[in-house]
């Protein structure tokens, strides 16, 4: 392909975020040749918005860094985003667009358990590499190309709340009444229940289950139940900004939960002063020990300085932009080690290979392709950031787990 | 039947396009195309049932998404739970639907009050209400159902392709009864049903059975494409199945499209579902959204009722049909009366109707009290008395709109109080209105021809026909085309009389004809009415114009305060000192 | 909750004020909703689109700029009653009907979505207020203060809107206006100037609403649609076109809303407030 022709093609493919190495190191060799395209679906309108932007800019910073860095098997790459407006079917139709009419080489699974799951079932039926990062309930992925990027385990669900009680219990005085509070959300509402059964084997007092529709605008009489019932530990199963709504309707009726835990928060939880010493689980943050390595540090940097500019409120890498990047370098590793783009070889060798990436060295042993263990920190707000502070080996330097 | 060239290629039209469409999977299309064609068809599917009751009925549902998500959580829980084959559960997700929508049909339709907004709010609430116990019980639970491991056969050797294939039934099966409602009886009695409820029951309409098999079909089918939807997405939740857009979607689509044309929904759903799913854009996704809605706001400012009716006009105007003028239309037009030709003109002593101590109360206010009156055959009875003395409540139980709070009515001996109001016009009884209440979005022609098809029985080609004839006959021929709208007061009066007459009524209710009418007019009326008896037809005469009662009954009956005071000729009647106190104030009372 | 014993009366209390207060918010939504659809027969989608686009303005200009809310919300119901007058003129230009209106204004509606996350991105919004969550404290009872004093703009506007419509000439004219047009005109009732006027207002309600949902609730673009279902059944509950009304049914949906969250699995709400409604549009149909 000339010149020419390479800048025809990017000029066409603007709108799909192709980009060329804008920001080249001067050692790295120019990739050339026709483009490698991987497709993915994201909600980049609708009521996932907000998190399909942090994918958003963690896909293309991606790609960028790929190609600045001599692309893939000496090709550029190509990133084909297309926007599912946050709704399963369209997710389901856009998945099969891009791989039987746009022919893209590979593709990246959407963001969203629901999404997830719609795209997975047509990536099994085109057999196609499958590597997602968000989904809740990975038991459900039955599909044997199926890849999780995520470190929580075959079991999440049963795993993640048994390591909430065990970092509560590490300070001596473990949780001795929990109050579970749950959206109806699918994969929230499965960790509301892991949480049950975790409490039961443990003997602890659960003081009740109050589970909420997805959408409640209104968490004021949720908050007069939390203090009515006044648990040593609160453990919300929410989303986005659910965690916000309850503090802030606590606040309110002067209540101040003890020790708290929210599922899936929205990063800019932690620039909530009310929001000081929740926790939640992590798989990356822009803090130590993630950033301790050159790839993570990089991409942090980067990330957070185009979520500056596009004016995100909380502009920090977290867990939602850190594992979309794991997937592609998942992705990735798969491809550079077959040298190929079939996906029988790379999901081959995926299935029997160990991964390095910004979260750590993984591979897929567990469960529909997940790692074998819960690798997954606990991280907690401090001081208006997330600070990580569990396990021990993993904690940020000079954080303490804070357990009124 | 004869066939124009254009009629036969365009049913070769018609018939390439659906071979085609059927083979499509087994071209070498991409499976995408394929796909997205399936979510057209559903979309055309969930408008056009939409359209059955909401479009065609006038009763605004937004419980579209109930039906729909009964029958995505029918098909998930057979399929996925109980391991029924997919293709079994399409049928029973479509009788729950179908069980939903009629009962609460069931329940709703025979409240006059839940209409217009107040059976949207019922519909909407009902979703909420559908969604929640979904939520909260085993149904869902809130784990969503997964539909992945669940067999689905390859037609043309791919899932899509059986997919596609479900989605093109439905939307086939759809198009096809809506097309058979639209051109039936049944569509111009839900059309009458959209305009004015009470009227078309008075005309013969059966307003409930339609209504009921209006939402019954809606449902279903909403029902059945929610089945095949739950194995298209794989994954179902309550949060995405009884999303705000599931409501809002089949409802823009529809009038987008034209919601009172069959093949309108189908049109406005395929532009739509291109608009809002075609062009997927990629970052700039939210400016796209953007321009798709405001090319939607310019079309539809500019086409107000809809794409359809406007290429229906702009077709009309290119290839302009020539309407029949009524005028030279066929005159057969006597039409035989429906009793014996024997008792034309003359009076007979057997009574048509007889009322037996009828009394009717709304709440603690007795409109009528145990009023005892007969009609005979073929006689004009004068009804007369002050304003609120009862005679439009004493119609409106003869028609069976009101029912009886005490006593009985007799129709040629046998009891109708009780029956309701369409079963009593199809016996013979017809009324016109003291206002004029014809069918607004029906032309003049219609608004007669369902008099004759729902009063008289008569099938749509013969129903034209003798409405034709009506119009011809009350003078309003040259306005068959035209909306009631356009008419001035005087011929709304005789298009009600049209209506009326339509029906060939055995008894005929005249509600105050006369009133707004100049004297050539009221004496050209006067002239009608008595061509009417003579036809063999009897007459209850509601008038306050004295002159025109005691020129034209033969018999007259007077009620104050509800009551029956006087009943006799009308010399008689006229001089009774009771009837004159009650005429001309209490000076005069005994 | 799993078994435990009947809540406290205190809980109940907090719940049944948290409920009217909340059914304050959900009547100033459906008041101008109310006003429009019953007085103009114009259904009006963007209404929820133009009271978050209020909320999106009164941030803004708040973190921006440093305007306080109350300035912000002058400016906003300033505005908005002119784009509430060029929204009616373009209606009565094009003569558009009840029908036609939803569309349009559902259009409108995905516009004004798009727009906010072109502007604002599509990430979370909260408005902090130093007095934003602040409470007044009655024995046992925490009375939010934001809350009460939406509560109370909601009855002052409604109050204003029915004494309005009831005991002015104006007010007066639009009722025989919505009622018979063809009468009222003949009667020489100025109808075009007052129905500018109404919708003016309308859309000014909306504006106001806006400020106080930036206070209370997290902004994001989606959540245009998240409240139309509710105060939907709120309007028509409450009689269209009657602004009381409107109060009263947001009120009678808010506290079944917050008395089942109180009591049984919060995720009963939307199941037991519809369930009321339909048992009242069944049993006591008159009442409406």
């Amino acid at each position: 392909m000339t010149g020419r022709n390479v800048w025809l093609r990017a000029g066409i493919a603007a709108v799909v975020g192709f980009t060329m190495s804008a920001i080249a190191p001067a050692q790295a060799q120019q990739p050339t040749g026709k483009p490698i395209r991987i497709g993915q679906t994201l909600s980049l309108t609708g009521g996932f918005a907000q998190t399909g932007l942090a994918h958003r800019i963690a896909s293309e910073i991606f790609v960028e860094r790929l190609n600045a860095k001599g692309g893939l098997l000496g090709r550029p790459v190509e990133y084909v985003v297309l926007d599912d407006q946050s709704k399963p079917d369209i997710s389901r139709t856009l998945y099969e667009r891009l791989i039987t009419a746009d022919n893209v080489d590979l593709i990246i699974g959407p963001y969203g358990t629901a999404n997830i799951l719609a795209a997975m079932g047509v990536a099994q039926r085109y057999h196609k590499v499958f590597i997602e990062n968000t989904l809740g309930q990975p038991q459900l992925a039955t599909y044997e190309w199926h890849f999780s990027a995520t470190i929580g385990g075959p079991d999440a669900t049963s795993t993640l709340p048994v390591k909430v009680l065990d970092a509560y219990a590490s300070t001596g005085n473990p949780p001795k009444k929990v109050l579970i509070v749950a959206s109806k959300f699918p994969s929230a509402n499965d960790m509301a229940k892991g949480m049950e059964r975790a409490l039961k084997a443990r003997g602890t007092e659960e003081l009740g289950m109050l589970e909420y529709e997805g959408g409640t605008r209104d968490f004021n009489s949720i908050a007069a139940r939390v203090k009515d019932a006044d648990p040593d530990l609160m453990f919300m199963a929410s989303l986005g900004v659910e965690g916000s709504q309850l503090l802030e309707a606590l606040n309110r009726i002067g209540y101040k939960p003890k020790r708290h835990f929210y599922l899936y928060p929205s990063g800019v939880m932690a620039a909530d002063p009310l929001a000081d010493n929740a926790l939640s689980y992590s798989a990356f943050e822009d803090v130590e020990p993630y950033i301790s390595t050159p790839e993570g540090a990089a991409f942090a940097k980067e990330y957070d300085a185009r979520a500056a500019k596009a004016g995100l409120p909380y502009p920090f890498a977290d867990s939602q932009a850190g594992n979309e990047y794991a997937g592609w370098e998942i992705l990735i590793a798969g491809v550079k080690a077959t040298n190929s783009l079939d996906d029988k070889k790379i999901a081959e060798w995926l299935d029997k290979n160990e991964v390095e990436n910004i979260e750590g060295k993984r591979d897929f042993s567990g469960r529909s392709h997940t790692t074998a263990t819960d690798m997954q920190q606990l991280k907690q707000v401090q001081k208006g950031r997330w600070v990580t502070i569990w396990p021990l080996d993993k904690r940020t330097p000079g954080a303490q787990l804070v357990a009124p | 039947m004869d066939m124009t060239n254009s009629n036969r290629v365009a049913l070769a039209a018609v018939v390439l396009a659906a071979v085609s469409l059927l083979a499509l999977p087994a071209s070498n299309i991409a499976p995408f195309y394929i796909s997205f064609l399936y979510l057209i068809f559903f979309w055309i599917s969930m408008a056009t049932s939409w359209t059955i009751l909401s479009g065609f009925a006038g009763y605004w549902s937004f419980g579209h998404a109930a039906f729909f998500g009964s029958g995505v959580y029918t098909s998930a829980t057979l399929a996925a739970k109980l391991g029924v084959p997919f293709l079994l559960t399409i049928p029973f997700a479509a009788g729950v639907a179908a069980l939903l929508g009629t009962g609460i049909g069931w329940l709703v339709f025979r409240m006059q009050r839940l209409r217009g907004e107040l059976f949207a709010l019922m519909t909407i609430s009902i979703t909420f209400v559908v969604a929640a116990v979904i939520s909260n019980t085993p149904i869902d639970g809130g784990s969503g159902v997964y539909l992945i491991s669940v067999p689905v056969p390859e037609i043309f050797g791919s899932q899509s392709g059986t997919i596609y294939l479900l989605g093109l039934f439905f939307a086939a099966v759809t198009l096809g009864i809506t097309y058979g409602i639209y051109r039936s009886r049944m569509g111009m009695g839900l059309f009458a049903i959209h305009d004015d409820e009470d009227v078309a029951e008075t005309k013969g309409v059966p307003t409930f059975r339609y209504k009921l098999g209006a939402i019954a079909l809606s449902s279903g089918i909403a029902g059945a494409v929610g089945g095949v939807y739950s194995i298209y997405v794989s994954y179902v939740t309550v949060g995405e199945t009884f999303e705000v857009t599931v409501i809002m979607y089949p409802v823009v689509m529809s009038i987008f499209g034209g919601s009172r044309h069959w093949l309108g929904p189908a049109l406005g759903a395929t532009i739509v579902t291109i608009a809002l799913y075609g062009f997927p854009s990629g970052p700039q996704a939210a400016l796209g959204r953007g321009g798709i809605a405001l090319g939607l706001i310019l079309v539809v400012l500019l086409l107000p009722n809809g794409v359809m009716p406007s290429l229906i006009g702009c077709w009309r105007r290119l290839a302009p049909k020539q309407l029949v003028p009524v005028q030279v239309l066929p005159q057969p037009l006597v039409p035989e009366p429906r009793v014996a030709a024997g008792a034309v003109a003359m009076v007979a002593d057997t009574p048509v109707l007889e009322c037996r101590d009828v009394g009717k109360s709304f709440g603690g206010v007795q409109a009528l009290r145990g009023v005892t009156l007969d009609v005979r055959q073929g006689e004009i009875l004068g009804l007369v008395g002050p304003n609120g003395s009862g005679k439009s409540t004493l119609i409106n139980v003869i028609t069976g709109h009101f029912k009886l709070s005490q006593g009985s009515v007799l129709f040629d001996g046998a009891p109708i109080d009780g029956l309701p109001a369409h079963s009593v016009a199809r016996l013979g009884i017809a009324r016109s209105y003291q206002i004029p209440r014809p069918f607004d979005r029906l032309t003049v022609l219609d608004n007669v021809a369902m008099a004759a098809s729902f009063g008289d029985g008569r099938n749509e080609n013969e129903a034209r026909r003798m409405a034709a004839h009506w119009l011809g006959y009350t003078g309003l021929a040259k306005k068959a085309f035209d909306y009631p709208v356009t008419l001035n007061l005087h011929e709304r009066k005789f298009l009600e009389l049209a209506r009326a007459l339509a029906a060939r009524p055995r008894l005929l209710m005249l509600d105050e004809v006369l009133s707004g009418l100049n004297n050539t007019e009221v004496d050209a009326a006067l002239e009608l009415i008595r061509d009417i008896r003579t036809r063999g037809t009897t007459i209850i005469f509601v008038e306050h114009l004295m002159r025109a009662v005691v020129a034209l009954s033969d018999r007259v009956a007077v009620l104050n305060g509800g009551t029956l005071i006087a009943l006799g000729s009308p010399e008689e009647t006229m001089r009774d000192p009771e009837v004159v106190s009650v005429y001309l104030g209490g000076a005069h009372a005994s | 909750m799993g078994g435990s014993a009947m809540p406290h009366l205190s809980l109940l209390e907090q719940a049944l004020l948290t409920g009217v207060l909340t059914g304050g918010l959900y009547g100033l939504l459906a008041l101008g909703l109310s006003l429009s659809w019953g007085l103009l027969r114009l259904v009006n989608l963007g209404h929820f689109a133009m009271a978050l686009l209020g909320a999106y303005l009164t941030w803004w200009l708040g973190t921006s700029y440093n305007v306080a809310p109350w300035w912000a919300g002058l400016l906003v119901v300033f505005v908005f009653f002119f784009y509430g007058v060029g929204l009616h003129w373009v209606f009565m230009r094009f003569r558009v009907t009840e029908m036609a209106s939803m569309l349009i204004t559902f259009a409108f509606a995905v516009i004004v979505e798009s727009t906010i996350q072109t502007i604002w991105t599509a990430d979370f919004r909260r408005y902090e207020t130093a007095w934003g969550s602040q409470s007044w404290v009655v024995g046992s009872l925490y009375v939010p203060k934001l809350n009460t004093i939406a509560f109370v703009v909601a009855g002052a506007l409604a109050a204003a809107t029915w004494a309005w419509l009831r005991y002015t000439y104006a007010g007066r004219a639009l009722r025989a206006c919505a009622e018979d047009p063809p009468i009222a005109t003949a009667f020489g009732i100025n109808h075009r100037g007052l129905s500018f006027l109404l919708s003016g207002l309308c859309a000014a309600f909306a504006g106001v609403a806006g400020v106080f949902i930036a206070l209370i609730a997290t902004l994001a673009p989606s959540e245009i649609w998240s409240w139309i279902g509710v105060v939907f059944a709120v309007v028509i509950i409450g009689g269209l076109g009657n602004p009381l009304g409107a109060l009263a049914g947001g009120v009678l949906i808010g506290v079944c809303e917050a008395m089942t969250m109180a009591i049984v699995n919060p995720s009963w709400a939307p199941l037991v407030s519809f369930s009321v409604l339909i048992a009242l549009l069944l049993f006591r149909p008159r009442w409406i």
